[in-house]
């Protein structure tokens, strides 16, 4: 009985220093550095990180930038429904500081100390720069209110307690980048800063683990649509992926929707096509260098 | 034949007619596709400046959507809706009014393309751009994404 009690008292007590170990943590409230507001490099990262794709409140017209959300994801873990990320006051985020939101982005934090489900992107996220943080959340601030309130999240048991994933960050939140360039390469590194902060290309690209992250030895090497039936293709310069496009042909089809041999965009790269044809040229341009620049690798996962 | 007999073989024949049907559709609509690609990428190419401006040859890319745009929306019968790595999503037969606005849309560009006669590189990117802004209005919420 004596050594039930002490084995019990041992798991307890194991358990609880994982849940302190993976408690929810925000940055110091002294972390903001000094920033000069650039609301025009607001509305590029936010169209690089997509916002709309998901946050468009459901029966709003396409191309509105009302992101009251109500989107549902049906996915193995349950259905997730897509918040209010408008900058209204009660249902959407018009009350959040600065710091509240580069904890959700950064730290995948809410301003209440709890953990976000990895639905919303945020180990992509967790690698954008302070400063794009900073514009993007002045950028949202001019966007349309809504006061859609969407019901929470539906999720099957484990997957709804949330403290448990603390123990999931530990595994996935890697706030360093999974490719190395050149440290002079101005255009690859811009490239990679898209695609693998803001632009969170890996989260449908890159298969994922047994851990429910993202597998970063088969990054960009395609998956499963997590969203149903279907493939998400290789997007590595392998000859399962983009071995046979040339870097002007990414650049045209994140502009046009269509690859080189003129099928066209289908599916949720739709939206994904139509916000990188918002960018500069010169970002398609560094997006489409970093993807032939970055290990080839075969769809079956072989190599 | 007996009285159990015809029924059956008239059922059975009714069946494999329908599924003939389905597969023939499939495979009908398969080859267009290819063919709307291929002429896509002829004009494509042309816009892309990988190939010389052609009038006649862009007119009979024109003509090739304008053919799928008539024919496309009779080749998604009932009974067509799986085999022969149809990417065709259930939501064509769900939801035929969205999916057959989505190809008028298609239609009345590809009409409109036409109209304009283009006999120069600049008139054809005027006329064939706005054709192919309605490709993805199919294949966004009607395709299931297999290929590579």
């Amino acid at each position: 009985m004596k050594r039930l009690a002490f084995v019990l008292g041992l798991l307890v007590l194991a358990a609880g220093s994982v849940l302190f170990v993976t408690r929810p943590v925000g940055l110091p409230e002294d972390s903001s550095p000094a920033h000069q507001v650039d609301l025009a490099n607001g509305e590029r990262i936010f169209y690089a990180g997509g916002c709309t794709s998901c946050h468009a409140s459901v029966d709003s017209e396409p191309d509105s930038l009302e992101l009251g959300g109500g989107l549902e994801m049906e996915t193995p873990f349950g259905v997730f429904r897509v918040p209010n990320i408008s900058p209204h006051a009660e249902a959407g985020i018009g009350q959040w500081t600065m710091l509240d939101f580069v904890n959700a982005m950064l730290l995948g934090t809410s301003p209440d100390g709890r953990h976000y489900y990895p639905a919303f992107p945020y180990a992509s996220y967790s690698r954008m720069s302070f400063g794009d943080l900073i514009d993007l959340k002045f950028y949202l601030d001019t966007l349309p209110q809504s006061d859609n309130q969407p019901a929470g999240h539906s999720l099957k048991f484990p997957f709804n307690i949330r403290a448990g994933l603390g123990v999931w960050k530990l595994f996935n939140l890697k706030p360093e980048y999974v490719v190395t360039v050149p440290e002079g390469d101005l255009l690859l590194q811009r490239g990679r800063y898209l695609v693998e902060g803001p632009g969170h290309c890996g989260e449908c690209h890159t298969a994922r683990d047994w851990t429910g992250g993202m597998d970063l030895d088969r990054w960009l090497a395609g998956g499963p649509n997590p969203e149903g039936e279907g493939k998400v293709p290789n997007i590595s310069p392998h000859i399962d992926g983009l071995k046979t496009w040339e870097a002007g042909d990414i650049e045209y089809y994140l502009e046009s929707g269509f690859t080189p041999d003129y099928d066209s965009v289908g599916g949720s790269m739709v939206k994904v096509q139509e916000n990188m044809a918002r960018l500069p040229a010169e970002d398609r341009a560094a997006i489409a260098a970093y993807l032939k620049s970055i290990p080839a690798l075969g769809s079956s996962g072989s190599d | 034949m007996s009285r159990v007999l015809v029924p059956v073989v008239f059922s059975s024949l009714l069946i494999s007619g329908l599924a003939f049907a389905g597969s023939d559709a499939i495979k009908q609509r398969q080859e267009l596709m290819e063919e709307t690609r291929d002429a896509a990428k002829v004009i494509g190419g042309m816009l892309r400046q990988k190939q010389p401006f052609d009038a006649a040859a862009a007119m009979a890319g024109l003509q090739v959507w304008k053919k799928t745009a008539m024919e496309a929306g009779d080749l998604f019968p009932e009974g067509s809706e799986s085999g022969h790595d149809t990417e065709a999503k259930a939501e064509i037969w769900t939801d035929r009014e969205g999916f057959n606005q989505k190809l008028t849309d298609f239609g009345t560009a590809v009409d409109a393309a036409i109209a304009a006669n283009p006999d120069s590189l600049e008139a054809l990117g005027a006329a064939a751009q706005p054709v192919f802004k309605t490709c993805k209005g199919c294949h966004e919420g009607y395709r299931v994404e297999k290929e590579e």
